[in-house]
């Protein structure tokens, strides 16, 4: 029932579009690209590392995207696959050197990563543009909003799945073991450094391709946006308000809070964002487990 | 019978959507230059609205708020499209925001008059079959050409200006990295004799510093590097927020350039009422004091400080009422809705802004559809921003050299 449930919805999420206009798709994409990004860092918090090098895997693909249709005449939707993997790669070789380190100099030095990669963009210039961007004349499938949204949200229930399948196999039982002590998972016989490296990796890759799907949608990369700070505290902020250490908890938090932005935005034109900040802190504040940590706590407590 | 009532309910339907002009407008409005924007658009349409309306029709305008975020900025064009069903498009500001919005644009191609975005991948972007995009800030490209234009006119009015030697101090970021870089360009132009620069600049230097803004805010090396070079002319490209450390730096270490140029997207608020302003150098679209110039300008400036009790401090304060009023005119002209005919109207009408210069639409380099192509070179004095040049706007004598840092 359950699966059957769960199916409804996304056949449900699929037809969406010949119901809803092209404003409510398109800020549905913007969730769905969101979302799968506060997914990524949820699943990488899930092996007790703070990554904050979000901003810049997101904005690695977006340019490995736009420079491989550019430049190399790959297809647009080849190109978020080569971005997926080229995040990847990125991630193995710098994974093999930072994940040695742990709690507050990993997040750092992850931190550091989205300036490093800016920094790169903005002076190879004959490749990517240099400070001015890159853009391409035409977005993928020619702008049309619904095969984005459904490319989009393909993207988005793959990385749901992956999510699920981290919390279903025994994935699962070697990660929470790294978080909780690590000391006792190698006792135990977890490689550590084996699981920290593949979620490191599988989450820059899944980073990397919605990067490049941003960029797909948007045709165009210009340092100063792409590696912007939104793409790291946007999806950490979702996945906060809805719940961390879930699957569900960062979809709810990406849907609330980018449905509350663009609902206030229509109630409030001037003063939105003061209210969406406000919304934000209170929720942190009184419910630090998040919506969906909250709830389930609740549910648990009464039975 | 029930056919009549088909017919009248058609006729009334008709009539109801053909009973307002919708102009959709996207600004950041929490910034203060969307916010003044906005303020002048909603001005312009009062003033539309009070004197009839256009074709018989009263103007209506929806602003929506692009956070200055691209993916926002480009879901405002598919509301205001959709939701709100606008007939034409205006506003803008930041061009990363701009470079999102233009694949949404296309996909709807109404008409559409734009107020910011300067990066000529903007230009790129739109490429050259748009007809129906109007894009009235000058493009960087534009900007730099305009500042030579008024160096070497400044230096024919004023024989004892030189301009041969010039520093340009920038900020790391894309705004400063590329406006080094059209100067490099312009330089090396320069040296074949050719180029707007041609004779003027013989010699060009630069170096980066971190901007205030972003964390930086130390620009003593930079400066210090200037002054070993002794140049003619001094710019600094960067933000608001390094305008007046760079100021009290450079008076800390003894640099007083001849000319010292300040070129930051933005001024802080009462930078002028700090006394080390006095006699420094900008770069800007607008300035206050046009209004005793132009009566365009001293009309907008008295309607805005009436209608919103605050005075315009940014130059897309009158941009954005120049927005509405430019396009309102076309449609005049035009004396009717259909797209080509507006289109056509826009490309010959001339309209005399509060920005100051006549507004008339002439092609860039790709697309067909420009509107301003200079900005103004502008000068502190005593606390009120000064137009030097187009001397046909000029509110105050040059002040040269740079008078320094003694006494202040």
């Amino acid at each position: 029932m359950k699966y059957f449930m769960i199916a409804i919805v996304c056949v449900l999420c699929f037809l969406l579009p010949f119901f809803v206009g092209a404003y409510l798709i398109h800020v549905l994409t913007s969730i769905m690209i969101f979302l799968s990004l506060a997914l990524s860092w949820d699943m990488m918090l899930r092996t007790g590392q703070l990554s904050f090098g979000i901003a810049g895997f997101f904005g690695l693909g977006a340019y490995a995207s736009i420079i491989a249709v550019d430049d190399f005449s790959i297809d647009p939707l080849w190109s978020i696959l080569v971005a997926a993997g080229f995040a990847a790669l990125i991630a193995l070789a710098l994974g093999w050197i930072v994940l040695r380190l742990r709690e507050i100099y990993f997040a750092i030095t992850t931190l550091a990563l989205s300036s490093v990669f800016m920094i790169f963009a903005r002076n190879l210039s004959d490749l990517t543009g240099g400070s001015a961007g890159k853009v391409l004349y035409e977005s993928i499938f020619k702008g049309d909003s619904i095969k984005i949204y459904w490319l989009v949200l393909s993207v988005a229930l793959t990385v749901i799945l992956v999510s699920e399948l981290f919390q279903r196999t025994r994935i699962r039982f070697a990660i929470n073991a790294i978080r909780d002590d690590e000391i006792a998972a190698k006792c135990s016989g977890v490689n550590i450094f084996k699981y920290l490296l593949f979620v490191f990796v599988l989450t820059s890759a899944i980073q990397g391709a919605v990067g490049a799907l941003y960029a797909q949608q948007y045709a165009f990369v210009e340092p100063e946006s792409t590696f912007s700070a939104n793409f790291l505290l946007l999806p950490m902020s979702m996945a906060l308000v809805g719940g961390i250490y879930s699957s569900l908890g960062p979809i709810i938090g990406a849907v609330v809070l980018g449905l509350a932005s663009e609902y206030l935005k229509l109630i409030m034109p001037y003063g939105h964002l003061i209210i969406y900040g406000l919304i934000l802190v209170l929720t942190i504040m009184f419910l630090p487990r998040g919506i969906y940590g909250t709830v389930v706590n609740r549910i648990a407590a009464k039975r | 019978m029930k056919r009549l009532f088909v017919v009248l309910m058609a006729l009334v339907v008709a009539l109801g959507f053909a009973s307002t002009i919708k102009i959709g407008a996207v600004l950041p409005l929490s910034d203060i230059t969307g916010r003044q924007a906005a303020n002048a658009m909603k001005l312009a349409v009062k003033e539309i609205n009070e004197a009839g309306g256009v074709l018989g029709m009263p103007v209506e305008l929806f602003i929506v708020d692009d956070e200055m975020k691209p993916e926002k900025g480009a879901a405002a064009i598919d509301r205001l499209a959709t939701v709100e069903k606008v007939d034409f498009f205006v506003g803008g500001m930041s061009s990363g925001v701009h470079l999102a919005q233009i694949p949404i644009l296309k996909k709807y191609q109404k008409i559409t008059v734009w107020i910011g975005a300067a990066s000529y991948r903007c230009e790129e972007a739109i490429g050259p079959d748009a007809d129906w995009y109007f894009h009235l800030h000058p493009w960087d490209y534009l900007q730099g050409e305009s500042y030579a234009h008024g160096w070497r006119a400044i230096t024919q009015k004023y024989p004892q200006v030189k301009i041969e030697k010039i520093f340009i101090a920038y900020e790391e970021g894309a705004f400063g990295t590329s406006s080094f870089k059209s100067y490099q360009d312009e330089f090396e132009l320069a040296k074949k004799g050719t180029g707007v620069w041609a004779g003027l600049m013989k010699d060009l230097k630069g170096a980066p510093f971190k901007s205030a803004a972003l964390g930086g805010g130390d620009y003593r090396a930079v400066l210090m590097q200037a002054k070993q070079y002794n140049p003619d002319l001094f710019i600094w490209a960067g933000y608001d927020a390094d305008a007046i450390p760079i100021l009290i730096q450079a008076k800390e270490i003894g640099f007083a350039p001849k000319l010292f140029v300040g070129a930051p997207p933005g001024w802080p608020a009462d930078f002028g009422k700090n006394p080390l302003s006095h006699g420094v150098i900008l770069y800007g679209m607008w300035a206050p004091a046009l209004k005793d110039v132009s009566p365009i300008a001293r009309h907008f400036w008295d309607a805005y400080v009436k209608e919103f009790n605050e005075e315009p401090a940014t130059y897309f304060a009158p941009l954005g009422y120049t927005n509405i009023m430019f396009l309102i005119e076309g449609i005049k002209k035009a004396g009717s809705l259909d797209k080509d005919a507006i289109i056509k109207a826009l490309r010959e009408i001339e309209y005399d802004s509060p920005v100051g210069g006549v507004l008339k639409i002439s092609p860039s380099r790709i697309i067909k559809n420009q509107g301003f192509r200079a900005q103004k070179i502008l000068q502190w004095q005593n606390g009120v921003q000064h137009v030097i040049w187009p001397f046909e706007y000029q509110t105050a004598e040059l002040i040269y050299p740079f008078p320094g840092w003694t006494g202040k």
